[in-house]
């Protein structure tokens, strides 16, 4: 695979890197350093500009309050909300996390004030809530919302979730998968996350990828499939320790 | 004396004799969470009772500090009433001034000359205007149980509104590296004093960093760190240049220090004897703690609870760790320690990986390569010692030198079994109390309680 070179578009890491998020950007880099795949982590912040087909695969992890402001106002002004919806459009994979997700959903609407309009990535839209739904997660990707890739039903995510507000999925919406223990979404419909095209929105910290290298594999396999246009199917790696922590996890609700 | 007041002091009193004789924990929460409920103001009470008083919060160093200051004023003659290790929830305050007050001294009266409160970021906001201190020292904010205390934007946001309400009499002492404690002084309606390290700036947290030159009220210069045995630095000040030689490594308990020594001085102790006094200071439960392990070993206990706090000690122990010493991390996800156990990819376990890399900036968004330098067995322990088994393998340590042992107790069995150099313990808080009920069973250690 030593042919292979990806660049990952770390959007926004020097203010959207709320608890553990660092973790899922190292687990790209090393699960696709581990297959000799060469890995350039591209910093993509506020004012800066962003050109389409320069990056491969797109991390958006989550922020505080005020962050998310600056943020929200950045990606209109610099046109790079645009830019992300585009690539994702040609099948670009993305990773979003928490206030990532509602940021590319189509809006926020905080307790007081006007809608926060988002890029209108995801068909979602948040409100905020008064109750913050903090814990441990644990979410059954269901086949339909997911590419046969990542496995089969029966495949589990788990993690941390910790957040107040309520993302709610409009008509048609895919949910990333079914909340088994834990809130999701809102708390309410027992669905957590979005996925669209090869997008993937969600509330799971922990840190996601690493305790999940399924979802980290998928990711890493269709940033190659778009960058060179062929099926690639990543070596499979010894992840003895990674499966143990998934088991630790699910373990603390059994 | 309020009839309240006076049942709820006993009630406590009565809690604190019966966990002891149990022998079901110290004592140090328990006894004011019912006073408490008998009689709310206990605290505001029981506190004016004694004559100074200090508040010391922020996220790192409170336990260290709190020591610190105490030692140099029990040093000079004072008698110091202190919340026990970690009780830093008004239930804690509670229970030390229920402890220690008593009813012959004209009721509820008081033989102590000084109160020293450690009240951690939310415990402040709630029972800061109570004890009406003379100085409030807030050492640093960083991310720590965002699942407990919320982001840093929300800890500022509240210390805000808690500073207004304080009495203009009171004098606020601040980290001044630190530029969101600096936005802090607009909002405050006394005096405030800034301490800090020249051309310094915190690990780990961008926003730390130094930008321009503050204006610093006492700031530590010529640093010459000595490892895990200390480090020494030099205070100018008005009367002239000063030489301090502290026994607890690293940059970030020079910031525990000064707060320690400005404090001191405001309550008008002298500079010698803290000098004097710094030689015989022995570091709190948990913080740098060295103990003699059966067969001459030696071990280091060092608390680790969060990112910014945790990296520090690792940048220490990197440049320390030598080929025979071993490890053992033991991460739990108690209310305590934070139920989310994220936290842990923000730490530089990198820096383990290869010490002689230690001071090569940001490791985290550098691909490792090449073998480690040393090679250092790892135990990881608590109840989530898989996500760290996981961690530690991400940060480039192979996965053949980790061990995953849950039990505390056996793991520090396997860590001690044919340990040829020194062993470094790096536990979360509630896997420390665990440790030392351990170390205290095996005849090791006393108990936490018996040395407050």
């Amino acid at each position: 695979m030593n042919k292979f070179k990806i660049t990952i578009g770390y959007l926004y890491g020097e203010c959207m890197n709320i608890y553990g998020d660092t973790g899922n950007i190292i687990a790209l880099q090393k699960r696709a350093a581990w297959r000799g795949i060469k890995v350039t982590i591209q910093n993509i912040t506020l004012n800066d500009k962003l050109e389409p087909g320069k990056v491969d695969l797109f991390f958006f992890g989550g922020g505080q309050d005020q962050a998310q402001n600056l943020v929200a106002q950045d990606l209109k002004s610099t046109g790079k909300g645009k830019v992300i919806k585009k690539e994702i459009e040609r099948g670009v994979p993305l990773l979003s996390i928490c206030g990532g997700y509602q940021l590319l959903g189509e809006y926020y609407q905080p307790h007081e004030g006007p809608k926060l309009p988002g890029v209108g990535l995801f068909p979602v839209y948040t409100v905020a809530g008064d109750k913050r739904m903090i814990g441990n997660i644990v979410v059954r990707l269901s086949a339909l919302s997911c590419p046969d890739k990542i496995g089969t039903a029966d495949d589990f995510i788990v993690g941390f979730e910790n957040h107040s507000g309520k993302t709610y999925l409009k008509e048609g919406a895919k949910p990333l998968g079914k909340v088994i223990k834990g809130f999701g979404n809102n708390g309410e419909d027992k669905t957590e996350g979005c996925i669209y095209k090869n997008a993937v929105g969600c509330y799971i910290h922990g840190s996601l990828l690493p305790k999940n290298p399924q979802l980290a594999d998928w990711l890493l396999e269709k940033a190659l499939e778009v960058k060179y246009g062929e099926t690639v199917n990543l070596k499979p790696l010894d992840d003895t320790l990674e499966l143990l922590a998934h088991q630790a996890a699910m373990d603390k609700f059994s | 004396m309020n009839p309240r007041l006076i049942a709820a002091i006993l009630l406590g009193k009565l809690i604190i004799s019966l966990s002891r004789f149990f022998k079901v924990g110290g004592g140090s929460a328990a006894p004011g969470l019912y006073a408490l409920k008998i009689y709310p103001q206990l605290v505001s009470d029981l506190a004016s009772k004694i004559p100074h008083s200090i508040v010391i919060t922020g996220t790192n160093g409170k336990t260290t500090t709190a020591r610190m200051l105490a030692h140099f004023a029990q040093n000079s003659g004072l008698k110091v009433l202190r919340n026990a290790t970690g009780s830093n929830l008004e239930r804690g305050i509670a229970s030390a001034l229920i402890q220690h007050s008593s009813f012959h001294l004209g009721g509820g009266g008081t033989k102590y000359d000084l109160a020293i409160w450690e009240l951690d970021e939310a415990a402040f906001n709630q029972v800061v205007l109570r004890l009406k201190p003379q100085q409030v020292v807030i050492l640093n904010v960083f991310r720590d149980q965002l699942d407990r205390y919320g982001e840093v934007d929300s800890v500022l946001k509240n210390w805000h509104t808690t500073l207004r309400q304080l009495s203009p009499e009171t004098t606020l002492l601040l980290n001044g590296d630190d530029q969101n404690l600096l936005s802090l002084i607009s909002s405050f309606p006394g005096k405030a004093l800034t301490f800090g390290v020249e051309n310094y700036k915190i690990r780990g947290e961008k926003s730390f960093k130094r930008v321009g030159k503050e204006i610093l009220n006492l700031e530590a210069k010529n640093l010459n760190l000595l490892g895990f045995e200390g480090v020494r630095f030099e205070l100018e000040e008005g009367d002239g240049r000063w030489f301090f030689s502290l026994p607890l490594p690293g940059i970030y308990h020079i910031y525990d220090f000064l707060a320690a020594y400005i404090t001191a001085t405001r309550l008008g102790i002298e500079r010698q004897s803290m000098i004097g006094a710094m030689q015989s200071f022995s570091p709190a439960f948990g913080r740098t703690e060295k103990i003699t392990l059966p067969g001459e070993k030696t071990a280091f206990i060092q608390l680790i609870k969060n990112p910014t706090g945790a990296s520090q000690v690792l940048e220490v122990l990197s440049g320390e760790l030598r080929e025979d010493d071993k490890l053992l991390l033991a991460l739990n996800d108690n209310l305590a320690d934070g139920t989310d156990v994220s936290w842990i990819w923000d730490v530089d376990f990198e820096l383990l990986q290869n010490p002689s890399r230690a001071k090569r900036g940001d490791l985290k968004t550098e691909i490792a390569s090449g073998p480690m330098a040393h090679r250092n067995d790892i135990i990881v322990s608590g109840s989530r010692a898989e996500d760290l088994a996981l961690r530690l393998k991400y940060a480039g340590i192979s996965p053949q030198d980790i061990e995953v042992e849950n039990n505390l107790k056996k793991a520090l069995k396997q860590a001690t079994d044919g340990l040829k150099g020194r062993l470094f313990i790096l536990p979360t808080y509630t896997a420390l109390l665990k440790l030392q009920a351990i170390l205290a069973e095996a005849g090791i250690k006393e108990h936490y309680w018996k040395h407050e």
